[in-house]
C-alpha cells in the first residue's frame, strides 16, 4: 500500500480506481496496474483511432500511447488530472502528432506538439488552479447524463472524429448556427461558457 | 489579468485537437497566462475523455500488450528528472529573446510587421506579428474572413475595448476597426489571417498595413 491510499477518506474518494492504479505505474513501475489501464483504456483508444480515420494505424497509436504512459506516469499528478483526461490528453497529442509527421516527414518542426497540447499536471510550477480541476471529470460525467442526445451526438462528432462545426452541420443537414448553438447550449451546462459571452 | 478570453467554441476545438498549429499557439498563449481559461480548457479536456468512454470499444490484437512490454523493456525505467534550468517559452523558441528586435517590415507610418508564416509549414493560414509604435494609429480598415489576434506586448484600443498582454480577440469581415497602440510600449501582436485583410473608407489598397 501507498502512502497516499493510508490517508483519510476525503482523499481517497477523490481519486478513481484508474488514477489509483496509474499512480501505482508511476511510482512502483506495477506491470499489474499497468495491464489492469491497458485492458480499461485500449480498447476505447482503438475506437478514437478508427473513429478519427486512422484505420490503418490504429494499432500503432494505442501502442504508442501505452508506451508513453509508461514513460511518462512518473509525472503524473492524479490532483491534477483524473487518469482518463491524463490518458485522452496523451492519445490526441500521440495523434497530431503522428499527422503531423506523416504530413511533412522532410520538413523541420520549430514547434513541438507538446509546446502547444500540454498535458495535464506535468508543468509542475502550475499550482492546482482550484478544487474544480479535481472535481471536474466527476461534474462532466454528471452533467453529459442530462443532456439531450442530439447535444452529445454534435460535440462526440468534433472529438472522436475530428469534425469541424462545419462538417458536423453538413453531415447532419443542419445549419450551422443550430450546431453552434446545440454545443455551446451543452458547454454552458458543463460551466465553460463565459458569462459575458454572446450565447 | 486578460479581459478578453477565446470563446468556448475555439477551446472547444482546440481540446479537441481539431485547430491548426498557428491558431492553436494563439490560445496557447492565453492559457499560459489566463487561470480562468486553463481551467476551462482542462474541464473540456474532461469532457473529451467522457466522450471517449461513451464510445464503442474496438478490441485490440492479442500480442499487443506483449510488444508493448517488450517496448518498454529496452529502455531504462523512466525516472522523474528536475527541470534543467527555466523553460524556453514556446515564444522564445520560435522568435529568440525580444521581439522588439526582429527583423520588422516597417510598412507605413507607425505600422511594422514580420510573416512568420513560414514555421508553419503546411497551413493554409498566414501568420503575421504586427507592431503599432506607442502611442501609433492604423488606419482603419476591416478583415477579409476571420483574424485571429492575441496580444504580445504593450495594448491597444479601439471602439471594442482595450485589449491588454495576452487579451484574445477575434475579428471578422463584419468588424471595422482602428487600433491606437496605448501605453509606453510599442504594442505587437501575433494575428493569424484566413484571408489578407481589406481597407475601407478612403483610404487606398497602398495604405493597407499588411499588404505587402
Amino acid at each position: 500500500m501507498t502512502t497516499l491510499d493510508k490517508k483519510p477518506a476525503r482523499a481517497e474518494g477523490r481519486k478513481d480506481p484508474w488514477s489509483q492504479l496509474l499512480v501505482k505505474v508511476g511510482k512502483h513501475q506495477d506491470r499489474r496496474a499497468y495491464h489492469s489501464l491497458f485492458e480499461h483504456f485500449a480498447p476505447q483508444l482503438k475506437y478514437y483511432a478508427m473513429a478519427n480515420g486512422m484505420a490503418s494505424h490504429a494499432e500503432e497509436l494505442v501502442q504508442e500511447v501505452f508506451v508513453s504512459i509508461w514513460r511518462r506516469a512518473c509525472l503524473y499528478d492524479w490532483q491534477k488530472a483524473a487518469a482518463s483526461t491524463w490518458i485522452f490528453t496523451i492519445a490526441r497529442n500521440q495523434r497530431i502528432d503522428m499527422l503531423r509527421k506523416m504530413r511533412r516527414a522532410s520538413v523541420e518542426m520549430h514547434v513541438e506538439t507538446e509546446d502547444l497540447w500540454q498535458i495535464p499536471g506535468e508543468d509542475e510550477n502550475q499550482p492546482v488552479t482550484s478544487l474544480h480541476r479535481l472535481m471536474s471529470e466527476r461534474r462532466v460525467r454528471d452533467s453529459l447524463s442530462h443532456l439531450p442526445e442530439e447535444q452529445i451526438t454534435v460535440i462526440a462528432k468534433v472529438y472522436m472524429e475530428q469534425k469541424s462545426h462545419q462538417m458536423v452541420a453538413n453531415e447532419l443537414n443542419i445549419p450551422l448556427g443550430t450546431v453552434k448553438s446545440r454545443v455551446r447550449l451543452a458547454l454552458g451546462k458543463l460551466k465553460v461558457i463565459l458569462q459575458d459571452q454572446n450565447v | 489579468m486578460t479581459r478578453h478570453h477565446p470563446e468556448s467554441l475555439s477551446l472547444l476545438e482546440f481540446s479537441a485537437g481539431n485547430l491548426s498549429e498557428p491558431h492553436a499557439l494563439c490560445i496557447r498563449l492565453h492559457l499560459d497566462k489566463c487561470t480562468l481559461c486553463r481551467s476551462r480548457a482542462e474541464t473540456l479536456d474532461s469532457l473529451g475523455a467522457v466522450m471517449m468512454e461513451r464510445q464503442p470499444k474496438v478490441s485490440v490484437s492479442e500480442s499487443m500488450f506483449d510488444s508493448i512490454l517488450a517496448k518498454i523493456d529496452e529502455s531504462p525505467a523512466p525516472q522523474r528528472t528536475p527541470q534543467a534550468g527555466p523553460k524556453i517559452s514556446i515564444l522564445q523558441k520560435l522568435l529568440g529573446d525580444d521581439i522588439n528586435d526582429l527583423p520588422w517590415k516597417h510598412q507605413l507610418g507607425d505600422v511594422s510587421v514580420m510573416d512568420i508564416t513560414e514555421k508553419f509549414p503546411g497551413q493554409n493560414e498566414r501568420v503575421v506579428l504586427q507592431k503599432l509604435n506607442a502611442g501609433g494609429k492604423a488606419p482603419t480598415h476591416t478583415h477579409k474572413g476571420n483574424e485571429t489576434t492575441i496580444v504580445l506586448q504593450g495594448a491597444f484600443s479601439d471602439q471594442n475595448g482595450v485589449f491588454n498582454q495576452w487579451d484574445f480577440v477575434v475579428l471578422t469581415d463584419q468588424d471595422e476597426h482602428k487600433p491606437v497602440a496605448i501605453g509606453s510600449e510599442d504594442c505587437i501582436t501575433l494575428s493569424v489571417l484566413s484571408a489578407p485583410i481589406k481597407l475601407t473608407g478612403t483610404f487606398t489598397r497602398m495604405l493597407n498595413p499588411f499588404i505587402r
